[in-house]
């Protein structure tokens, strides 16, 4: 990926993306203050050259608040059991009303991340609270993913990944 | 009116249960984040961030040290964001000690270890912590009431009139009050920096002699420093089986060390914590607890340790000195009837070279307990003598006790036990307030040998 010519997402980053993952995004104001906010769901276009992540409205304020002041975010994926951890950022972010599917995906999500976390012995309820959120509640924020790296944990962590590149 | 939000009632989403997100700002603007789960509780207004590699968490902060973490409750899901600056990163001492203790265990339960190298703990002062709205799970009461327990302990502690009782007390505190099963109490030997096993509770063999030198494993790196080492995971960093191994093969203070008594212990603890019992500034033992259990100990119940500690750590300085003080005023409590020494003879060998005592071909102890046996046979092979006191061990100079405050109380608690542990025919009994009584249910062959 470059920043000038946005490509779509590797497919096997888009799968990655969207297997029920623990997810958090962060905005930053134009003080230069960053601030986050956890994730509920994400989905990719078409297309795969946009991203879009779920969150409970009520608790991404200040999020929200960077996002509509300069569209700059970095979202942060990781699965609990391989601790692969992908970071992915973007400068064209925007706000969108929820789709009504987006809302039927919060349980399946729920159920997914619970999954992920089993051989954590994470009991169910956790994770279906750690990820709750009221369907009117629920808030998107879509962008081009321009930059990724690779963060599993170790030296590595960090490092910009080429376009189609995929840590394992 | 509800309270303002303080980080002490926070500590748990910082004991890296959940992993925390960081977000930095770089100097273009752009946001960055990634988890952390090596985020600790400092005090109520500062954390500390591990500093394992020169990431671009800590490349941002170096230009723009405010960040924001999102923390979860491992037991409620509950959500704060804390607003945090940097501060400084310290590359040594107690914090760095605490911090390098509890990555082992995460780098462990994360499948990392030999990956984490900490070069630093970055200190960062929280200037603000928001509690974010959501779904949250009633908190869950785990084991006893801290500050009963505690109380109860230190009402305990404050009416036991000698060492051992205190010993006792302090092992039965954490076993009836506390709820812990598995625990050793050392003292401290500062002048030989080791510490050796006077108590231990949960275990087939109590291990009692069994030494640690300071700075290995939880135990020795809290006696180093002086600060409270707790282990979430099972860490193999920190396994005492390993690093004493490793020490033995290395190091010149293994040849010192009393080796031949085993450490008990569980083979694999899930968690872990040190406890070093102060008076004042002077370290007096270490606690030792463990758990099969993941996560079993908290920052409250370390908190309520150090606690117990002090009060346990100024009750034994107490008592060890006014041991020391005492004068041969009292009268020695009037023995029973000695019955005579009957039945085979046992032999009784002394390497000069080391202290160390064997019954028989058996290996008792070494070093200062060993010479104190040692002497206590002799005199009694000579003239019959059976009762003793601490001030004419003191005054001999063949035992080269240190002059101030010798833990010679201590010693002798250690002799006692490891008697009861190894033989039915030789035991000492304290008989009052810095004197005691040898019984000898069998005759014995003393037995000098040459040096090996």
């Amino acid at each position: 990926m470059t920043e000038t010519d946005p490509e779509p997402l590797d497919p096997a980053m888009a799968a990655f993306i969207t297997s029920h993952l623990s997810m958090q995004l962060a905005a930053t104001d134009d003080a230069g203050l960053a601030t986050a906010v956890r994730c509920v769901g994400c989905r990719v276009s078409a297309d795969r050259r946009r991203i879009t992540l779920l969150m409970p409205r009520s608790q991404a304020l200040p999020v929200l608040a960077g996002i509509a002041a300069n569209g700059r975010v970095a979202v942060v994926f990781n699965e609990p059991e391989s601790y692969r951890t992908l970071q992915l950022k973007g400068r064209d972010a925007r706000i969108e009303a929820a789709l009504p599917e987006d809302a039927e995906a919060l349980l399946p999500y729920a159920a997914g991340f619970a999954r992920n976390l089993a051989a954590f012995q994470v009991p169910e309820p956790y994770v279906r609270t750690l990820v709750s959120c009221a369907p009117d509640d629920l808030v998107a924020v879509s962008f081009s993913p321009t930059e990724a790296y690779g963060q599993t944990p170790g030296p590595r962590a960090g490092r910009r990944l080429a376009p189609g590149e995929m840590e394992t | 009116m509800s309270t303002p939000l303080s980080l002490d009632r926070l500590r748990p989403c910082l004991e890296g249960i959940v992993p925390s997100g960081i977000a930095t700002c770089g100097v273009d603007g752009m946001p960055n984040i990634t988890y952390v789960s090596q985020l600790m509780y400092v005090d109520p207004d500062h954390v500390a961030l591990s500093f394992q590699f020169f990431n671009k968490t800590r490349q941002n902060i170096l230009a723009n040290p405010v960040a924001t973490v999102l923390m979860m409750d491992p037991e409620t899901a509950a959500r704060y964001r804390l607003t945090i600056r940097y501060l400084r990163t310290e590359t040594a001492g107690p914090l760095f000690e605490r911090m390098k203790a509890k990555l082992a265990g995460i780098a462990s339960h994360e499948g990392m270890t030999g990956i984490f190298h900490l070069l630093g703990a970055d200190i960062y002062r929280v200037q603000g912590i928001e509690a974010l709205p959501g779904r949250e799970l009633p908190p869950v009461d785990s084991g006893p009431a801290l500050l009963p327990a505690l109380r109860r302990s230190v009402d305990a502690l404050s009416a036991c009139q000698s060492l051992e009782g205190l010993i006792d007390s302090f092992c039965s505190s954490l076993e009836r009050n506390f709820g812990i099963q598995h625990q050793m109490l050392l003292m401290a030997d500062e002048p030989g920096g080791r510490l050796y096993i006077v108590a231990s509770r949960g275990y087939v063999h109590s291990g009692t002699g069994a030494e640690i030198p300071y700075g290995v494993g939880v135990i020795g790196v809290a006696a180093r420093e002086k600060v409270p080492i707790r282990i979430m995971y099972p860490s193999s960093d920190y396994a005492y089986s390993r690093m004493l191994r490793d020490q033995a093969a290395s190091s010149e203070l293994a040849e010192r060390l009393e080796t031949a008594i085993p450490l008990p212990g569980l083979p694999e603890p899930a968690s872990q914590m040190a406890v070093p019992i102060m008076a004042g500034l002077r370290l007096v033992a270490v606690a030792y607890v463990e758990s099969r259990q993941e996560c079993h100990f908290g920052y409250d119940l370390e908190d309520a340790l150090v606690a117990l500690g002090a009060s346990t750590g100024l009750a034994m300085a107490a008592l060890l000195c006014a041991e020391a003080s005492a004068e041969e005023t009292a009268e020695p409590a009037r023995s029973p009837a000695a019955t005579a020494p009957c039945g085979e003879p046992q032999r009784v060998r002394h390497f000069l070279r080391d202290g160390s005592v064997f019954l028989g071909d058996d290996y008792l102890i070494k070093g200062v307990a060993g010479s104190i046996l040692w002497r206590l046979l002799s005199d009694h092979q000579r003239s019959g003598r059976r009762e003793f006191s601490n001030r004419e061990l003191r005054l001999d100079p063949a035992l080269r006790l240190p002059e101030i405050c010798d833990n010679l109380e201590a010693r002798l608690i250690l002799l006692q036990r490891r008697l009861q542990d190894r033989c039915d025919w030789l035991r000492i009994e304290k008989t009052g307030r810095g004197r005691f009584r040898l019984d000898l249910a069998r005759p014995v062959v003393l037995v000098p040998e040459e040096v090996a």
